[in-house]
């Protein structure tokens, strides 16, 4: 397959097997793969581990967008980006863990300023029972220190 | 979603782009929440972007262990620029403001002391103020850059005085108030520098020899003086303030532009003098 492989292509391989066939352009938009491409240590297939086929796609749609819109809108950008990151809470920690560790800034920054956007202005409470699946005994007894400790500095 | 099973990295990342109140206030949902919220990487973020400036420009130094320390202190009023100009972050928002002391300010004869004189009042911040004797003109100009404020942020300039007892000539008419950003005049508008008293008698005698000159000297300024909606208004400190205009901070790159706030009573002629000038204040307008 190598062989008929285009030039300036490269072949990811995610944790469970599948291959996507990218434009390096686009796999160097994450760090990671960047470096091992600029050592050298890279052949053609670069195996993604700890990323599935379905969390591998939507990472590589992200970057391709990014990659082609260059020249594109701002604005344009933007849109995409928050609808790209309007995701279920099991998505999007996958998909934060992926960006985190293949190192592709611009999709971590987008995903932390949604999951941001979601605990603005919300209480310690609704975030552990949102987002933590904690219950209502475990809150009772949290350690209400915390909350004078949290409180010192906003009085 | 796990937040606790995201890496540190992570945390951070998400929290620097929430506010420093849900910063410290969110620190409590888990370690990983509290660590994060403890890191000078947050806190870099909730800085002005030029706090090292800030910081190396103080009179007194400050002692701090980490970012979050910082931006606390930083929130109190501190004194930079050799005590000519004041400085704070707004708790909540990290916005920056400024107080240019009247020295900082450039008041028309104020190195006269037939004019003005120099005095130093327990309740200013700054060292000295300004205290007009007498004087028929008043002209007061304070300038700032725009990259010493926060981006994206509507400013107000406010001229912080106090009327003395032995004040007159102050609301005979109104002065002209004005803000320039570059070239741009973005605000302009009349204001009396004390509320002019309700003494019937004081209108009366005005009415009856100076009517006609009050409404020439008015038709000579912006809007004929009519739209004085301006008003000195008390602060908590003691002192009032006269709000000199707005104008917004754009994000980005933009140019660096000079605002130029000014207040002028130049065409009334008549003497005035008991004006007390602690400097202008640039804070965020909500």
């Amino acid at each position: 397959m190598s062989s008929s492989l285009e030039k300036n292509m490269l072949i990811l391989r995610s944790s469970d097997g599948e291959e996507f066939i990218v434009p390096e352009v686009v796999a160097v938009m994450s760090k990671a793969i960047k470096n091992m491409v600029e050592d050298e240590c890279a052949s053609n297939t670069i195996p993604v581990p700890n990323v599935d086929a379905n969390i591998l796609a939507m990472v590589i749609e992200f970057c391709k967008k990014h990659d082609e819109s260059e020249a594109e809108a701002a604005s344009d950008l933007k849109t995409f980006d928050s609808e790209f990151v309007n995701r279920g809470q099991e998505a999007l920690y996958d998909l934060i863990t992926a960006a985190n560790f293949r190192d592709v800034k611009e999709l971590l920054d987008a995903l932390c300023q949604n999951v941001a956007e979601m605990i603005k202005g919300k209480s310690v409470h609704h975030i552990r029972i949102q987002f933590l699946g904690y219950q209502l005994f475990e809150i009772l007894t949290s350690n209400f220190i915390w909350n004078i400790w949290c409180d010192r500095d906003f009085d | 979603m796990n937040f606790t099973m995201l890496p540190h990295d992570c945390v951070s990342t998400i929290l620097s782009f929430t506010s420093p109140l849900d910063a410290c206030g969110l620190s409590p949902v888990s370690t990983s929440f509290q660590s994060a919220a403890d890191s000078d990487d947050v806190w870099e973020r909730f800085l002005p972007s030029d706090y090292r400036d800030i910081v190396s420009r103080l009179v007194t130094p400050l002692k701090f262990s980490s970012k979050k320390d910082l931006y606390f202190l930083l929130c109190n009023l501190i004194l930079i620029d050799g005590g000519n100009k004041s400085f704070t972050l707004e708790k909540l928002s990290g916005k920056k403001s400024y107080m240019l002391s009247a020295r900082e300010l450039s008041i028309k004869w104020s190195n006269e002391p037939m004019y003005w004189i120099w005095e130093s009042v327990p309740d200013s911040r700054f060292s000295e103020v300004a205290v007009l004797r007498t004087g028929w003109r008043l002209e007061i100009h304070g300038r700032i850059e725009t990259r010493m404020l926060s981006p994206n942020t509507s400013y107000g300039a406010y001229l912080i005085v106090k009327i003395s007892e032995n004040a007159h000539g102050l609301d005979s008419i109104p002065s002209e108030i004005s803000v320039k950003v570059g070239n741009n005049v973005v605000s302009s508008n009349t204001t009396y520098l004390r509320c002019p008293k309700d003494d019937k008698k004081k209108r009366q005698m005005q009415s009856l020899f100076y009517a006609n000159r009050t409404q020439m000297l008015r038709s000579r300024l912006v809007n004929n003086g009519e739209d004085t909606r301006v008003l000195p208004s008390e602060r908590e400190d003691g002192w009032m303030e006269i709000e000199l205009g707005e104008f917004f901070i754009n994000g980005g790159d933009d140019a660096n532009e000079e605002v130029e706030m000014s207040l002028m009573e130049v065409k009334g002629y008549q003497l005035k003098g008991g004006l007390i000038i602690q400097g202008i204040e640039v804070r965020p307008k909500h």
